[in-house]
């Protein structure tokens, strides 16, 4: 890995409510040799305002990328939504050199410039390919021996795939193999790829925990000890929200749902507290029982 | 028009109106003819199943220029954003693109729109974020801050009104 340090590009929901993802990133990369830099001036990727005005979310991409590109810093981007939407602009941009003019010249107002120069991650291809599972595996003190994990990527982790993503839209494997390179076990199953209805929480509380409620229910009755997410929005459906999508969907939900970053820091021997495990609303204490067995 | 004039839920009149129109005809003729209406977008589609969204529907309504139905109806704002529709589509189109560009339009037709997305826009323009950090509470039930927890204060836009300025200026303009 040729990568020393990298901005720590967190958008809007991690951290302002999603604190355990960024305990775990600030506790568990650095051990990777990677130092996580934090500038000043990010705002909202955009991605949420979409639904609203297109232009918003492509000028707020734009804006993000270049304060990077300003430092000289490549970004890591751990929420899928910011990903996605800074994969989008960068792609809009590269095809459309008019366009990206058209946006300069607002960027321009802030004393920005965007050129496109520097790399983007997400946490699954930085620890993927980047990090690689050699080095994790050379990491792991206490592997998760006899747990088997359900793996939910994040609808914008790995779709559209007309512009680049980190894993393969249809059939992803980049999640299972990192959580093998820890110890635990990760079988494939039918509602792998549906979605959380984290985006439809804002006005349809109802069916958004409806899809909430029927993956959990799903992934409990195939006999999962649990599920890892590397997305804030899926992870606060399916973890904070794990209660009332149980009501919704008439169901009595107690799987626990963990950050795939808190699972590697589990397994590199971290102290819990320091990896946010206290803030998973899920009885993620039914992982350390299991693995005693 | 501005974009606060954009949530405000009035309805365009003269010039407004007429932009809105140009918009409007601008889809219609953006969306190829190559729909055939094989109905895989709607047959995977992560909305349908709870809330009948059909994307197949949207994509035939816009094509035949019946917007204004659209614009009218509440599934569009159902869609999750899942992005199957996109992947999936034998013919390269993009039924989830149509349906953002349609709601962006009921946005500046001064449709009402739900709350959620008005008050999240005006987050964005106040302080660069859609929240500010909250309290959360622990599994104990003991109130957690981002201090609390060691994390450093976030690091916002510096100059929040001139982000705001180019934002409202940038509303505006086809930035896509």
């Amino acid at each position: 890995m040729d990568l020393d340090k990298i901005g720590l590009y967190l958008g809007c929901l991690i951290p302002t409510e999603q604190y355990a993802y960024e305990l775990a990133l600030r506790e568990v990369l650095p051990e990777f040799g990677l130092e996580l830099v934090d500038i000043e001036g990010p705002a909202c990727c955009g991605a949420p305002l979409r639904h609203i005005n297109l232009s918003l979310t492509m000028y707020l991409s734009a804006r993000n990328i270049a304060l990077f590109e300003k430092e000289g810093l490549d970004i890591l981007a751990p929420c899928p939504y910011c990903h996605q939407a800074l994969s989008e602009a960068k792609d809009i941009m590269k095809k459309n050199p008019a366009l990206k003019e058209k946006v300069n010249t607002y960027l321009k107002e802030e004393g920005l410039e965007y050129r496109g120069t520097n790399e983007h991650f997400h946490l699954l291809d930085l620890l993927h390919d980047e990090i690689g599972i050699e080095k994790i595996k050379e990491s792991i003190k206490e592997p998760l021996e006899g747990l088997n994990i359900a793996a939910h990527y994040g609808c914008h982790l790995i779709r559209p795939n007309d512009i680049p993503r980190p894993d393969h839209s249809e059939d992803p494997q980049k999640l299972e193999t990192l959580l093998k390179a820890i110890g635990a076990k990760s079988e494939y199953y039918n509602e792998k790829l549906d979605c959380c209805g984290a985006h439809i929480f804002i006005n349809d509380q109802e069916s958004a925990l409806t899809k909430t409620g029927q993956k959990l229910e799903a992934v409990q009755k195939h006999g999962f000890d649990g599920m890892t997410t590397m997305c804030p929005w899926g992870q606060r459906m399916f973890d904070a929200k794990q209660d009332s999508a149980g009501q919704t969907v008439g169901a009595s939900l107690s799987l626990p749902v963990i950050y795939y970053i808190q699972l590697l820091g589990l397994a590199m021997g971290k102290e819990q507290e320091k990896l946010g495990l206290h803030l998973n609303k899920s009885p993620v204490d039914k992982l350390g029982s299991k693995e005693e067995d | 028009m501005s974009i606060v004039d954009l949530t405000s839920m009035a309805e365009p009149e003269g010039e407004a109106q007429k932009k809105v129109n140009e918009i409007i005809k601008g889809l219609k003729e953006d969306i190829p003819n190559d729909c055939y209406q094989c109905g895989k977008c709607t047959s995977g589609c992560e909305a349908f199943i709870l809330t009948e969204l059909e994307p197949h529907k949207v994509m035939a309504l816009s094509k035949s220029g019946f917007i204004d139905e659209l614009l009218n109806s509440s599934e569009i704002w159902t869609c999750v954003t899942c992005l199957k529709c996109k992947e999936r589509c034998p013919q390269d189109l993009a039924p989830v693109d149509v349906i953002f560009a349609v709601k962006n339009i009921a946005v500046v037709s001064g449709k009402q729109i739900d709350s959620g997305y008005s008050n999240m826009l005006q987050a964005v323009l106040g302080t660069g974020f859609i929240q500010s950090p909250k309290e959360v509470v622990d599994r104990e039930n003991n109130a957690v801050t981002r201090e609390g927890l060691g994390l450093t204060p976030m690091k916002g836009p510096e100059e929040i009104a001139k982000l705001q300025q180019v934002l409202m200026k940038a509303a505006m303009e086809t930035l896509r």
